[in-house]
């Protein structure tokens, strides 16, 4: 660069905000980071990680995760396009050499995979499984209603949204146990940490088993994500398995953590704020969506996404050059008081409230449903048969940092005791698997319309 | 009041037909949005407001 290059890419990069969002401080100060950058520098040039862009303004979030022509979402792991690193910030150490699905493509791959998952994803899919996600969530407090005690991560968040997303891929719902605690682990386990070889053998072993799932439904074609993807026409070919394995990592991923994040700390505001829960309980007919909404925007589970810019360009005032990193920060967006009146409070009955929580623009969570459904089916148990739930905040862990996924390890509670509904979770989940094999549950909303039903 | 759901911008994020069922109406294989019909519905006047505030995509517009 010459004199000339330098001064102006000083002049591009004047906002400037030391930004690591992986360190715990970033976690501890969130609220007082966000509004500082909202006041001082809604888009900013940060030096970590080799430098990059951090959008933090609720606006300019919009205006760059809606300008599809100048981002790319692309990873490009074989480095025979731009070299491109996808959506993480930094670059993961661990799984270097894959692709994150399709949220690492740019269209129209992209939009070819998601045309293959819709019609299993949309409201209208995801509607035929509610008898299934109450019986499993039912189950789940089943196994600890009598005795007063449960930890709402592992005894039930976890469960549910695992059984469930592996229902939708095809895989049989008692394996759940291999793909749930790597997947948990991966996100909170801190790269340096000596129990990073045991998350990375699980991860392994979960692989493995993906693998095997793959090569079983190619040979013996059963209903679910797998089979869809098996079948799909991606540009005008069918992808290697090592591409398809990366998406099924990124359904996984996307269903298994995520829905955990939220529900733990809706449960645990709860708690803390009784007359609220008890208002929610009571009003739930017009409330639990507003307040579905409202977790969601406060508690961020994934907090954001990174991009590449594509081509210069100048979005909401900032110059951008073609091969720039920048972070979108859904979380902070979520917080702007120009969009959200009192955007640290929580207000369940909150209207207007367009929050950036499943992204925005193309690239929108191709799960949303599932999350919401599973969120809101797993609250209302827990309101009608633990309504006195009180959580133990001693015993609470979140994660140490919220770079990634805004999440929690446990939320042990105690409550008075009820009696239990029916079946354990392990006779369960095999009465679940008969009823997805005999129904076919897993094929997409255009070939099967009707709900689910379970035996009397 | 009649509304429009500009199916450039919307991106099936499902809040509008939450907040006004009688109003809009998804998609069933990618849960897009579309007005049930462009005249918004006696009464339902608030809810397609709430809709139009409530879309994180701002793809719909009132249009008179």
């Amino acid at each position: 660069m010459s004199t000339e290059d330098v001064a102006r890419d000083e002049d591009r990069k004047k906002n400037r905000y030391h930004f690591d969002r992986h360190t715990p401080e970033y976690r501890q100060q969130f609220e007082a980071i966000t509004q500082e950058m909202h006041a001082t520098c809604p888009i900013a040039w940060s030096d970590t990680y080799d430098g990059h862009w951090v959008a933090a303004g609720n606006r300019e979030v919009f205006d760059l995760a809606r300008s599809a022509e100048f981002l790319s979402n692309d990873h490009d792991v074989d480095n025979v396009k731009r070299g491109y690193q996808g959506i993480s910030i930094p670059k993961p150490q661990r799984a270097k050499g894959t692709r994150g699905g399709f949220l690492e493509m740019d269209p129209p791959e992209q939009r070819h995979y998601r045309q293959a998952l819709n019609p299993y994803l949309s409201p209208a899919a995801i509607k035929r499984w509610i008898p299934v996600i109450d019986e499993v969530t039912r189950a789940c407090l089943d196994e600890k209603i009598e005795t007063g005690r449960i930890d709402f991560v592992d005894d039930l968040a976890n469960i549910v949204p695992a059984v469930l997303t592996l229902a939708m891929m095809g895989i049989p719902v008692n394996a759940w146990t291999i793909y749930n605690e790597p997947v948990h682990a991966a996100v909170y386990t801190p790269p340096n940490s000596p129990d990073m070889e045991r998350v990375a053998e699980m991860h392994m072993q979960m692989g493995r088993h993906l693998f095997g799932q793959l090569l079983e439904v190619r040979a013996n074609p059963r209903p679910g994500l797998i089979d869809a993807l098996v079948h799909a026409d991606i540009n005008g070919k069918n992808p290697p398995d090592l591409e398809l394995i990366g998406v099924l990592a990124l359904l996984i991923g996307g269903g298994f953590d995520t829905t955990t994040a939220l529900t733990a700390h809706a449960i645990e505001w709860l708690s803390e704020n009784p007359a609220e829960r008890d208002r929610l309980s009571r009003e739930r007919d017009t409330l639990l969506d507003s307040a579905t909404e409202e977790f969601l925007r406060f508690y961020t589970p994934a907090v954001g996404d990174g991009r590449t810019i594509s081509a210069d360009c100048e979005i909401a005032g900032t110059q951008f050059k073609e091969g720039d990193r920048l972070w979108l920060s859904w979380a902070m967006a979520n917080r702007d008081p120009a969009v959200f009146p009192d955007p640290d409070q929580v207000d369940l009955a909150r209207t207007g409230n367009r929050h950036s929580s499943f992204g925005l623009g193309i690239h929108r969570c191709i799960g949303s449903n599932v999350a919401r459904t599973v969120f809101k089916r797993m609250l209302l148990q827990v309101l009608d048969r633990m309504p006195d739930y009180v959580c133990d905040p001693e015993g609470t862990v979140h994660y140490e940092t919220i770079g990634v996924i805004n999440g929690m390890r446990f939320l042990p509670a105690t409550f008075t005791p009820g009696p239990r509904l029916g079946p354990g979770l392990d006779e369960t989940l095999e009465k679940i698997q008969q009823i997805c094999d005999e129904q076919r549950l897993a094929e997409p909303v255009t070939s099967r319309k009707a709900q689910a039903k379970l035996p009397d | 009041m009649k509304v429009r759901v500009d199916s450039e911008r919307c991106q099936g994020h499902t809040l509008c037909a939450m907040i006004a069922p009688e109003v809009f109406e998804l998609s069933d294989v990618d849960g897009h949005s579309t007005a049930i019909s462009e005249e918004v519905p006696a009464g339902q006047e608030t809810k397609a407001r709430e809709a139009i505030s409530s879309c994180p995509e701002r793809a719909i517009s009132l249009i008179s």
